[in-house]
């Protein structure tokens, strides 16, 4: 399919949720395409437990929104199946912290296959997940586990702040012929019954268009201390910029995709500002912000003054409201963490 | 047949989940209106209730002893209530307490209480491999210890499950598999998602007991269950005994449940396995006032389990950093400090 | 002018529930709108609704997000354009 040039936001002003321009690349390459499926857990009738398909079973039929059995190991080692057979099936795991049941499929099928066949076959699937925590679901339903998924090679990893960056993104995810782990905070989706914050609702166009992998969003220029992050925390990010307005001026980048990562913007904006802090929902150690860390260190070690990383400390997520938010980055670390490296 | 005192303890213990997860849809909504937001009033996260699946956790756990093992699914309250876990440490801690039985760390999908060796975890069949893992350990120490795991027949379709079965056919462990099939695996009924209307059969690939109750009656379970946990305690190997129960409640607090046809909801309601019990009760002598009096008792034991649970204090919140490891590594976790090139002055 | 009174999009099972929320608004105030557009999702009780424009024209919202409202309010109003 040609390259459209997207259009931006501003040309419309119909503003949607995530959920809802998520939904929207993926009914429009589901009508493009006949071989766009969906299959997930209460994907048809619920229309997914985080909205991602609502709507799509009313246009589509059971046949294309497929309702599956709690078998994550045989549904998305199916969708691997029929991906290497040339469909574009999507498959999602409802929570990201069920990839335990089914990492074989993903790790060792999945990401492998271009690269053991020698490039003889893809597999074109997209891989759609919430992730994220701030509602108390405690340990085994609050990850996100960007940083396991970034780590294991052969899967592009795709994380939307905003709707208008979901459906491009969506459009950019279906139609890319490797597989691409796309996960969708819940926090962003904007549910009736879980309140996003200001920030992931944005005007979208109506007409089809795609985000490049591998381009981050500079989302507020800044000179002072560059702020890297994805996900949730760009919003954080914007609003703890935002309050140290007048006394730093904070540069605010928007990671969009983790593979492939947009290293350069990075750097650039580090050799601009000396500073870098790295936020993210995903634990401390050996993940994201350690390796946004080290990427400035080889790229623009001479012009490193100083780094920070805000991250969630190396515990499971806890349950209680006091203790969910001891570990849950908020707009005041990462406020204290600029101030920081100044 | 249980004995009329055992039908009373059954009865006492099955009013006690009900009334238990009543109270907690209460005070869970509080706070949460008009507007439903899972983040707001006074129980934190999702909420999995179990009104209508006390016949399966009474007519079980009947047979069960302190030193047998259970594992539960997402949906535990009814099963923690028949196993004897403490009410009110088990309440704390669904209010995210400190002196809940996880400090507040888990919730109400991870409530562990070692004194009468009950788990639950949040993941479909995860609770499986465990319950085996605990039989092989009584085999090995050759005791007369079982293990039950229950899980939902949404959970029928799930390797774990699967894979058990047949460690545990292997092996001849003392193992009982509990299936509560309440017809919805969240919005997706059985016939969408398995081929077998009977998941008892699921044993018969294993060469595993299997054995399935029809109705939603308590005196049922009990005595299906009574084979099953006399077979295992006897050394005669594992059961998969499926039990049709009702889903009275969504599948979590907040659930639409636009999916399910009202006739399904109003035959849950009619099948109801608690007005059954009482006539079981009734049948044998047991007059109405001591019927009202065990209702009272259970109400009771509720409230003062929900009153207290609220008068306990919050975790602090270094707490969090706490317990990851039962021997936690010096200096563990690493929190932020600020590393600069330039010495690190801050 | 037209209008979408809160009474028009009510679940006819939700008749006991006092209260409705605006979940979000997908069209800010004097945005033009044509027929069979999406305006807002509203929250009665757990049943979410989405408000479809009866007719084209601008928008003047008569709740704003989040806002609760009764089965008396009106919550979008739409002067033909």
């Amino acid at each position: 399919m040609a390259q459209v040039e997207a259009p931006g936001p501003e040309t419309t002003d119909r503003e949607l949720t995530m959920s809802r321009a998520m939904v929207e690349a993926i009914r429009s390459e589901m009508e493009e395409n006949e071989e766009v499926f969906y299959m997930g857990e209460d994907v048809a009738d619920y229309g997914g437990i985080f909205d991602s398909t609502q709507g799509l079973l009313e246009e589509f039929g059971h046949d294309r929104v497929m309702d599956v059995p709690i078998s994550e190991t045989g549904f998305i080692g199916g969708a691997v199946g029929a991906a290497m057979q040339g469909m574009r099936p999507i498959a999602e795991l409802m929570f990201v912290d069920f990839f335990g049941v089914c990492m074989d499929q993903i790790y060792n099928n999945m990401a492998k296959t271009a690269y053991m066949s020698g490039g003889s076959v893809s597999v074109p699937m997209v891989l759609t997940t919430a992730v994220g925590g701030t509602y108390n679901d405690a340990a085994q339903h609050s990850g996100t586990l960007y940083g396991t998924f970034a780590h294991l090679p052969g899967m592009k990893v795709v994380v939307p702040s905003t709707a208008y960056d979901a459906k491009g993104l969506m459009h950019t995810a279906i139609r890319d012929d490797d597989p691409v782990v796309y996960m969708f905070h819940k926090r962003l989706m904007g549910l009736a019954w879980m309140p996003a914050p200001e920030g992931p609702k944005t005007p979208v166009p109506e007409e089809p268009y795609e985000i490049p992998f591998g381009e981050a969003d500079v989302k507020r220029e800044g000179e002072d201390v560059t702020v890297v992050t994805l996900g949730l925390h760009v919003h954080r990010a914007l609003e703890a910029a935002e309050e140290l307005a007048g006394e730093v001026d904070v540069e605010v980048i928007d990671l969009r995709t983790l593979v492939p990562l947009d290293t350069e913007t990075v750097l650039d904006s580090v050799r601009k500002t000396g500073r870098l802090v790295a936020v993210d929902e995903d634990y401390r150690s050996f993940g994201v912000t350690g390796e946004l860390l080290a990427r400035a260190a080889e790229g623009a070690l001479e012009d490193l003054e100083a780094v920070e990383r805000v991250a969630t400390p190396d515990v499971p997520i806890p349950y209680a409201r006091p203790l969910e938010e001891e570990v849950q980055p908020g707009v005041e670390d990462v406020v204290e963490a600029v101030r920081a490296v100044r | 047949m249980p004995s009329v005192s055992e039908l009373q303890e059954m009865y006492e213990q099955a009013v006690t989940a009900r009334r238990y997860e009543e109270r907690l849809q209460e005070e869970y909504l509080e706070g949460k209106q008009p507007a439903f937001d899972i983040s707001a009033g006074p129980i934190p996260g999702e909420l999995h209730l179990a009104a209508g699946h006390e016949a399966a956790a009474v007519g079980v756990c009947q047979h069960l002893r302190d030193s047998d093992v259970v594992t539960a699914p997402h949906r535990p309250h009814h099963v923690a209530i028949a196993k004897g876990v403490d009410l009110r440490r088990m309440t704390a801690e669904i209010f995210g307490r400190r002196t809940g039985l996880s400090k507040g760390k888990g919730g109400h999908m991870h409530l562990y209480d070692p004194e009468v060796n009950f788990a639950c975890s949040g993941i479909i069949a995860q609770g499986c491999p465990p319950a085996v893992g605990a039989a092989l350990a009584a085999k090995k120490r050759n005791t007369d210890d079982v293990a039950v795991a229950y899980l939902g027949e949404g959970a029928i379709s799930q390797g774990a499950f699967l894979e058990s079965l047949n460690l545990a056919g292997l092996h001849d462990l003392p193992v009982v598999f509990v299936v509560e099939d309440n017809d919805w695996a969240i919005s997706m009924p059985k016939g969408r998602v398995t081929d077998v209307d009977d998941g008892s059969r699921r044993a018969d690939g294993f060469a595993v007991h299997g054995d399935r109750v029809d109705v939603d009656d308590a005196v049922a379970v009990y005595e299906a269950a009574g084979e099953a946990v006399g077979r295992a305690r006897n050394g005669n190997g594992p059961t998969l005994l499926e039990v049709q129960v009702h889903r009275r409640m969504g599948h979590f607090m907040g659930d639409p449940e636009s999916y399910r046809p009202e006739a399904d909801a109003e035959r849950a309601e009619a099948l109801d396995s608690i007005p059954r019990l009482e006539e079981r009760l009734r049948a044998h002598g047991v007059e109405d006032d001591e019927i009202e009096g065990i209702r009272e008792r259970a109400n009771d034991r509720v409230e003062d389990a929900i009153v207290w649970a609220k008068d306990q204090p919050q975790p602090d919140p270094e707490e969090a950093y706490e317990d990851a490891f039962t021997q936690q590594p010096e200096g563990w976790p690493e929190r932020p400090e600020v590393a600069a090139t330039d010495g690190g002055e801050r | 002018m037209a209008a979408v009174d809160a009474a028009d999009v009510w679940p006819e099972d939700a008749e006991d529930v006092e209260e409705g929320i605006v979940a979000t608004w997908f069209v800010r105030d004097g945005a033009t709108v044509e027929e069979g557009d999406t305006l807002c999702e509203v929250q009665i009780e757990k049943v979410s609704v989405d408000v479809v424009a009866p007719v084209g024209g601008v928008v003047e919202r008569g709740v704003e997000e989040n806002e609760p409202f009764d089965q008396g309010r009106t919550l979008v109003h739409i002067e033909p354009g």
